[in-house]
């Protein structure tokens, strides 16, 4: 595998759709154009033509990998050419998609992602490529050293010779995940806000006729369209994470989901962060928890939002245990959060309102009608959430080097472990009122990606926010 | 090592002033701007007033914090970790462990090139602290004595 070669032809069709999923809307509003001349037409097609086929074409012909033994090179580019040379230490994550179309064919698109700063894209990206290149790839990555001149300090030994670790989801987990996941909020709002630009005229035509059935026209098709978004969260988280799989062999984590498209990812254990146990409130009610580790590389970039799902769902009372197989730090015991405990729950409350009271206002005076209507919910929304965050801050040092902090953010609980070895600073900040009450905010900064993710514990005892400052100040 | 609390040099506050002018001369600027869009765009005069307001207040505020913003301004440094402090009525205090330091930069805009000081910007792996303004020869210290720390804590960890 040491001379160049091309990615498999069928490559091609992942260039094709990529062109077609970045520039679609250009020749949309080209055709919606009425009354165009028939030369901006025709100009118009062989653009077409040219953007969706041949651009892509040369795209894959000029693009061929080598995977030599020190490092992987991609020579790209069709006007200017791109020689990269990525040796294997450098690879901070590696991730397999395959579409089911390519499985057939024993192929795989292969991605991978470096510590360079470059954001938004990966470092390389092969398209369509047989198996055993990644395999060669991560076998030769095994074999090199792991030196990483960007992050010395997020580089710990790894024990040698752990034992290898699995975990499969079960189909009731599956489903259960699915059920319960919240993804189709954000798409319902989108439906609502459409809901909003139909024309007047039809709302009106359908009030109108049925004037009496208004109200139940409204909440039924409410009902229908939330229906409707949470069945197709549901089939798409599914398809998503179908028989996801978590393993640990040596000082690599692989986690692997999908059906439609099989994800793999591959990162090394040293490059975890924090541990993340997330629950939303539908999950809360069934005990059910996600568990994602914060990793110091942009691993699943687009897929998580840089967290790597370990655990889709798990049952709260189980989770430490399995987990405790592939991170070992992990303490297999129920925390105690007292130690940053919330004493009074009205200043998050308080600042929950203050919070929602301008936009609330806002809407009112746009939409008199329904405004004011919405204003109390509004109010009661704020409180209990404010409620929600001041039960759920906790926090507390376990054994001499981990640190568990806790928030509740929009009823989302969100537990995280961290080393103290992956605390890259700690601030205590406290407002002059804040004085004469002996309460203190606290944040926590760990690396996330390639940036920061600040943990923030609000309106917490000044005395054991301080102990924890000094606690961190004086033992890293 | 004894760690104390440290202000940052006086002469900071003449910076923070000849900001403040600066602030002003830009608002001035953007207001004349607004005036232009009154008079020939027939934009309403309130948009010319109220950049108006703030040409006055901005400035005014910002001169009149500089003792406050000097007063509770301060840093440390200890074998273990650096620790910067700010403000009075909401008051932050920062720590970032030695170990943690990935590297210290040094920058001077033309104002603090001319006043002989220099802006330390104290990175660790995913934060960024800055240090408003030092004289130059602490500063220069300051960067030794945390990347030697931050060698031997590494050292240490090794």
């Amino acid at each position: 595998m040491t001379t160049p070669r091309r990615t498999n032809i069928l490559g091609l069709i992942q260039h094709i759709a990529t062109s077609i999923k970045d520039y679609w809307y250009l020749f949309v509003i080209l055709l919606a154009q009425n009354g165009v001349p028939r030369i901006i037409l025709w100009g118009g097609l062989w653009l077409m033509l040219f953007v969706f086929l041949i651009w892509p074409i040369l795209k894959w012909v000029t693009l061929t990998y080598a995977v030599t033994p020190d490092a992987l090179i991609i020579h790209s580019g069709i006007l200017v050419r791109h020689h990269e040379h990525i040796p294997y230490a450098r690879i901070q994550t590696l991730q397999r998609k395959q579409w089911f179309y390519l499985q057939p064919f024993h192929l795989e698109e292969v991605q991978i992602e470096t510590a360079s700063h470059e954001e938004g894209k990966p470092e390389a990206r092969l398209a369509a490529v047989p198996l055993t290149v990644a395999q060669e790839i991560n076998r030769l990555r095994q074999a090199a050293p792991v030196s990483d001149p960007s992050t010395p300090d997020v580089i710990e030994d790894v024990p040698v010779g752990v034992p290898p670790a699995h975990y499969q989801i079960s189909l009731a987990d599956l489903i259960k995940f699915s059920l319960t996941s919240l993804i189709f909020l954000p798409f319902l709002l989108v439906l609502l806000g459409l809901y909003d630009k139909l024309p007047h005229s039809w709302t009106n035509l359908l009030v109108n006729e049925a004037s009496h059935l208004a109200i139940l026209f409204l909440i039924g098709s409410l009902i229908i369209i939330i229906g409707l978004t949470w069945l197709v969260a549901f089939v798409g988280t599914l398809l998503h994470y179908y028989r996801f799989t978590l393993t640990r062999d040596g000082d690599q984590l692989h986690t692997a989901k999908g059906l439609l498209q099989r994800n793999t990812i591959s990162a090394p254990l040293d490059r975890i962060q924090a541990l993340r146990f997330k629950q939303n409130p539908l999950r809360r009610g069934l005990h059910l928890q996600t568990v994602q580790v914060l990793l110091a590389s942009k691993a699943a970039a687009k897929d998580d939002d840089n967290d790597l799902t370990i655990l889709p769902v798990i049952n709260e009372r189980v989770a430490r245990d399995t987990i405790h197989p592939f991170v070992d730090w992990l303490p297999t015991q129920a925390p105690n959060l007292t130690e940053l405990q919330v004493s009074r729950t009205w200043y998050q409350i308080r600042n929950a309102v203050l919070i929602i009271l301008l936009p609330a206002l806002l809407i009112a005076w746009l939409w008199p009608t329904i405004g004011w209507w919405l204003f109390p919910i509004w109010l009661i929304i704020a409180v209990a959430a404010g409620r929600f965050a001041a039960r759920h801050t906790g926090g507390s040092r376990l054994q001499h080097d981990l640190l568990i902090l806790q928030t509740g953010h929009l009823f989302t609980l969100d537990q995280t472990y961290v080393p103290l070895r992956n605390v890259q600073s700690v601030r205590l900040s406290q407002s002059i009122w804040m004085k004469h009450t002996h309460l203190a905010h606290l944040t926590v900064n760990v690396r996330r990606g390639n940036g920061n993710q600040a943990i923030r514990l609000r309106y917490l005892p000044q005395q054991n926010a301080q102990a924890i400052y000094d606690w961190y100040r004086t033992h890293s | 090592m004894t760690s104390t609390t440290h202000h940052l040099p006086p002469r900071i506050k003449l910076i923070w002033g000849l900001s403040a002018l600066g602030s002003c001369a830009a608002l001035v600027v953007i207001t004349a701007l607004l005036w232009l869009t009154y008079r020939y765009w027939d934009w309403p005069l309130w948009i010319t007033i109220v950049g108006l307001i703030i040409t006055l207040a901005e400035p005014l505020i910002e001169a009149g914090l500089i003792p406050y913003r000097y007063r509770f301004t301060r840093y440390q440094i200890s074998d273990l970790a650096v620790e910067m402090q700010a403000g009075f009525i909401f008051q932050k205090r920062v720590a970032i462990p030695i170990a943690r330091v990935q590297n210290v930069t040094l920058k001077a805009g033309p104002l603090l090139q001319w006043q002989k000081l220099t802006a330390v910007s104290i990175a660790t792996a995913s934060t960024n602290h800055n240090i408003e303004g030092l004289e130059l020869a602490e500063a220069e210290q300051l960067r030794e004595q945390i990347m030697r720390l931050a060698q031997e804590a590494r050292h240490d960890n090794a």
